[in-house]
This record gives structure tokens, sequence and C-alpha cells, in this order.
């Protein structure tokens, strides 16, 4: 009973530390695909022109 | 297990940069300074064309920088150029190998150098195959429809594209491969915003060839993150057990 119940609290530790873990990864993911690729600045647009272009996000 | 996510991607992202950012300079750069001789050529015809700087881009409007606005920054020809679409092309493959791992985490597999390979093209096809069938890579001095409409063609097309390759091949039952394939061709059925038709004086050549390159390139791109990311994903895992 006791193990039981220890392991059925490892895994929702497990599950919530797999869920925080998931959506900050996504999130910083999203981020940087976002400064990358699709940041309208003009600044980041020419820094990341040609990464820009031959990975072919619309560009200008 | 955030940890080992983040430098999983980290490692990753880095070593697939590496490699893509070698293939740009090698492949498509030298493509996209040629084709800014043409765009310059279009938009300044009576320029004395002695001596051009490689990027000569501002020259037309960009739909953002108002007519008349002062040059803003852009690297400088040569070294610092590269250095940036290297700059660049590190943060977006980091970015990209921390969604590979997300989403890996989030379906529930365990990340192998086979199996986020397999993720990792899929990954291709998502974000660079699906969307390039309606707006295929451009050089400069191509573009057509506004940029905010193809931006989010690309990213409605990308996102589509992925939820049907989830459904079709994660979940894999009649009625998700149906609903799968509706999302994957619906955005093709509701049409990319207008393909270039504009004239111009760029060969079509250098546009065919800069097209096929362009895939190419994030093909090896997704395929490096894939398997790099699975293996330090492993790598990272033994770590932390041994010690």
């Amino acid at each position: 009973m006791a193990t039981s119940v220890q392991t059925l609290g490892q895994t929702t530790a497990r599950a919530g530390d797999r869920l925080s873990a998931v959506a900050i990864a996504a999130l910083l993911g999203l981020g940087l695909v976002f400064v990358a690729g699709f940041a309208p600045a003009t600044v980041l647009h020419n820094a990341a022109h040609d990464f820009r272009h031959t990975q072919n996000y619309p560009c200008h | 297990m955030i940890l080992r996510l983040l430098s999983a991607a980290l490692a990753a992202g880095f070593l697939a940069a590496v490699v893509a950012t070698g293939l740009q300079l090698v492949l498509t750069s030298p493509l996209i300074v040629a084709a800014e001789r043409y765009e310059t050529q279009a938009s300044a015809p009576s320029a004395p064309g002695l001596i051009q700087p490689a990027h000569v881009h501002l020259a037309h409007d960009h739909g953002h920088a108002a007519p008349g606005e002062a040059r803003e920054w852009q690297p400088a020809p040569g070294l610092q150029r590269a250095a940036f679409t290297g700059l660049a092309t590190l943060v977006g493959a980091v970015g990209y190998a921390l969604l590979l791992g997300a989403v890996m985490l989030a379906v529930g597999r365990e990340p192998t150098p086979e199996s986020a390979l397999g993720f990792a093209v899929a990954g291709f096809l998502a974000v660079a195959l699906a969307p390039a069938v309606g707006l295929p890579p451009e050089l400069p001095g191509s573009e057509a429809a506004p940029l905010a409409a193809r931006q989010a063609w690309w990213v409605m097309t990308a996102v589509s594209t992925a939820l049907g390759l989830y459904l079709i091949l994660v979940r894999r039952v009649a009625i998700t491969i149906l609903g799968g394939l509706v999302l994957i061709v619906g955005p093709h059925l509701a049409g990319a915003p207008e393909a270039a038709e504009t004239k111009t004086a760029l060969p079509a050549g250098l546009a065919a060839q800069f097209a096929a390159r362009s895939l190419g390139v994030s093909f090896v791109t997704w395929a490096v993150i894939g398997l790099a990311f699975g293996w330090c994903w492993q790598m990272f895992g033994r770590e932390r057990a041994n010690a």
C-alpha cells in the first residue's frame, strides 16, 4: 500500500515535471523561431536576411 | 528533465547550425547576392553599375519601412554578413530543436537518434516542404503578395500540416487519418497568397536552383537536429544515471 502510494506520487511528480519541461521548451522554441524567422524589426530582418530566404520564411 | 531537454536542444541546435551555416554560405548565399545585383538594376537602372555593395537590399520598399526613412543598420558584406547568417541559423536551429524535444515529450516518445530523426523529418515536412508547395523559396526581388498574408498562410500551413501528421502517424485510427489528410490538404485547397507573376529581370534558372538548394539545406538542417537531439538526449540521460 505504502509502496503504491509512493509510486503514484512519483508518477504524478514525473508527469508534472514533463509537462513543465514541454511548456518551457515549447515557449522558448517558438520565441527563438519567431525572432529568427518572423520578427518584423528591420534590424532583425537585415541580420537574419539570408537565413530567412534560405529556410523559406516569407521575407519582405 | 527540463535541464536534459534544454542541454540536448542547445547541443543539437548548435551542431545543426554549424552544418547548415556551412551549406548556406556555399549553396544559397552566393545566389542571394547574385539576385540582389538584378534587384538593384531593376530599382535603380540609371545608377552607374561599377561597384555595388553586396547587400543593397534597402533600395526597395520593405513594406514596414516608410519610403525615405534613414537607412537602417545592416551587416556589412562579407564576413559580417556571413557571421549574422550563422547567428540567425543558430537561433533558428536551437528553436527548432526545442520544439522537436517538446513535441516528442508531449507525445511520450523516448528520443533516440532513430525516433528523433523520424520526428525531424515530420518537422521538415511541416515547416519547410508544405509551405514551399504554396510559397516557393524566393530570392530577393521576386516577392509578390503582401508579407503579412504570406506569413499568415505559412504559419497556418505549418501548424495544420504538423497536426495532420500527428493525427495520421501517432494516432493512426481511420477517423484521425481522414482528419489528418484534410488538415494537410486544406491550406493548399484554400490557396496560398498569389505566387509571383510580376516581371523580374531575375533569370528563372537562378530562382529554380535557389528553391531546390533551399529545400535541400532545410532537410539537412532538420536531419542533423533530429539525429543530434536523440543522441544528446541519450547521452545526457546516461550521465545523470551515472552521477
